[in-house]
């Protein structure tokens, strides 16, 4: 209070002066100064880890809640980091199928035609329910799938775990072109029917009614599928060059993974394949070659 | 006593020295003192916003793209050596109350102090959830948590939610595929009592522009779930079931405000349900009481995906330590 009184009564005004100016001119340049930093980067003296180097990534993927098999297997991922955020690269992966615990239970209940009494071949097509093996032998595998894509890591920081480790890790988010060799192994002697869906005795009203057993058709799911990727993960640095890498990815393409007859028409037919969403979880080690690393300004 | 008079005099030593440091880069400014104008080398202009670690070649040769070498030709310093070195007019500082002496600069770390506190905060948190690992039907979950943490990295709380059940492809293709009927059970509610623990934080910038801390936490709890059997054949009753859920989670929080957090996470569920017997058929099992003591039982991990948004009580905090 006294100094404010001071101020107005003019006794401070050698003072006064000199700080009003500088308050004025202070002004304009804070502004401007607050405007330049909007500009500036979040952070700066950076590693930048990804940045004009090549990633090299052996790696493990899996299927998340397959609806029949399951594909797990290993593969390599090759990326190029054209900046910090900006990449392109392709997966290549070799999978081996199991069986889910919903194949493994409906399985379980089905008849096994194995030519015991009522349980003979011409039993089994009495019903219409499939047999054991009519159900294997439809359900497909992807022995191989990969995809080839364009990169954003939008995300970048560092983390504490448990006070001791510090480490540094990004976000990256991935679209391009996914690709899958599908395989379908159905024995002649189980998928017979010749013409599914086609009454072969048109003449005849009580032979040949058009077909209405599904099971005994072919699966019509193997072969080469081209579709839509997207996926999305984390690095996370143990080092200058090593990182842990783990993401989840969506490979999109037209599938029929039963290999039955999914439209209801009592035949298998290409109309039966849809365009499915085989989602996998993959981890893998990042190997960023060259091993040093530049740092921004 | 001693500590406090320690740090009396050290801030005040601080705040000498940085008046007189900003007097003299006043006095340097509007006088062109080359000692005062304490300004970084200009850097290569033309060339790439980067620098090199280590880099091959002579590090002090001209830098290719307008790339510099980071490799330091200077030798590594000594802590040692720089707190025995007498400095003109500065004040020397009584360091022998310190029970342990660094051995070099690694050793000192310097740690921006935490931009959230929750200590003593409480966490209201409604949510929304989908499982993530069943085939047959897909629940959709609406709930809240609260929780109250007791330090910065530990919480306890409460939750709830509350499903709802959507069949998905393969239960329609059992049925009409394989000729057979899904044994379901769906879910109708369920709450825990929970504590967490939070071992990993961190921060990250989106689009080298914005900063934005997070961490991770671990949930571990316990509560009840009630299940419901959706009959095979509807002409049967259905009956329900309270089953003790041990649940185990993880999660990310990403701060956004002092009173406003978002978060993503996974919930594994356990436990024991009880599924409608697979005889069941008229004249067996037909009432829901009979099917319910004839049930068969399957240890469940519902996994759920969760994310939700905390508003926080009370909305701000306050720092008790210095920065």
């Amino acid at each position: 209070m006294k100094t404010f009184t001071r101020l107005v009564t003019g006794q401070w005004s050698g003072v006064a002066a000199p700080l009003a100016a500088a308050l004025v001119l202070s002004a304009p340049s804070t502004a401007a100064a607050e405007r330049k930093l909007d500009e500036e980067p979040a952070v700066r003296h950076r590693l930048l880890l990804v940045a004009k180097r090549l990633e090299a990534t052996p790696m493990f993927e899996s299927t998340i809640n397959a609806d029949f098999r399951h594909f797990i297997g290993g593969g390599l991922k090759l990326e190029y980091h054209l900046s910090d955020m900006l990449s392109f690269g392709g997966i290549i992966v070799g999978s081996t199928a199991l069986d889910t615990k919903l194949t493994k239970r409906v399985m379980e209940t089905l008849e096994t035609c194995d030519g015991s009494p009522g349980n003979t071949q011409a039993d089994c097509d009495m019903s219409r329910e499939p047999s054991q093996t009519e159900l294997t032998q439809h359900l497909n595998k992807i022995p191989m799938h990969g995809s080839v894509y364009v990169s954003l890591t939008p995300w970048y920081g560092k983390l504490a775990a448990f006070g001791k480790a510090f480490v540094n890790f990004d976000f990256y988010f991935q679209g391009g072109v996914a690709f899958a060799s599908l395989k379908s192994a159905c024995e002649d002697a189980v998928c017979n029917d010749p013409s599914p869906g086609v009454d072969t005795n048109p003449g005849d009203p009580m032979l040949g009614n058009p077909d209405d057993n599904p099971n005994n058709d072919p699966p019509l799911n193997g072969g080469f599928r081209p579709g839509l990727y997207l996926g999305g993960g984390i690095h996370v640095f143990v080092n200058d060059f090593i990182a842990l890498d783990l993401a989840v990815r969506d490979y999109a393409f037209k599938d029929n993974p039963s290999g039955a007859d999914f439209n209801a028409d009592l035949f298998v037919s290409d109309v039966d394949s849809r365009f499915l969403h085989h989602l996998f979880v993959g981890f893998g080690v990042s190997v960023m070659v060259p091993f040093q690393v530049k740092r921004t300004r | 006593m001693r500590g406090r008079n320690l740090r009396s005099s050290t801030l005040a030593t601080t705040l000498a020295a940085t008046l007189a440091f900003g007097a003299i880069s006043l006095l340097g400014a509007g006088f062109g003192l080359p000692g005062a104008t304490a300004q970084p080398a200009k850097p290569p202009t033309g060339g790439d916003d980067e620098i090199e670690m280590g880099g091959e070649g002579d590090p002090a040769g001209p830098v290719d793209g307008g790339e510099i070498e980071m490799e330091p030709d200077e030798p590594e310093k000594d802590l040692d050596a720089d707190l025995a070195a007498e400095t003109d007019g500065a004040v020397k500082i009584d360091t022998t109350t310190r029970e342990l002496k660094p051995v070099s600069w690694q050793d000192i770390v310097v740690v921006m102090r935490k931009p959230f506190l929750k200590i003593r905060r409480t966490d209201l948190m409604p949510f929304l959830s989908t499982t993530m690992n069943d085939n047959m039907v897909r629940h959709y979950g609406a709930g809240g948590q609260f929780n109250y943490f007791l330090t910065d990295v530990l919480a306890v709380g409460v939750e709830g939610q509350y499903y709802s059940k959507q069949f998905r492809e393969p239960f329609d293709l059992v049925g009409r595929q394989a000729r057979r009927l899904p044994t379901i059970n769906k879910y109708n509610f369920s709450a825990a009592l929970n504590f967490h623990y939070v071992p990993v934080y961190g921060k990250f910038a989106v689009l080298d522009k914005k900063l934005v801390a997070w961490e991770t936490y671990f949930t571990a709890g316990v509560g009840v779930t009630q299940s419901e059997v959706v009959p095979r054949d509807p002409r049967f009753g259905s009956f329900t079931n309270l089953l003790i859920t041990p649940n185990i989670g993880a999660s990310m929080r990403f701060f956004l405000f002092q009173w406003l957090t978002v978060n993503v996470g996974i919930r594994d569920y356990i436990f024991v349900d009880q599924f409608e017997p697979v005889g069941r058929t008229t004249g067996m099992f037909e009432t829901p009481e009979q099917a319910k003591a004839n049930a068969d039982s399957a240890l469940i991990n519902n996994v759920m995906f969760q994310v939700g948004v905390s508003f926080w009580i009370p909305p701000t905090f306050e720092y008790t330590t210095f920065r």
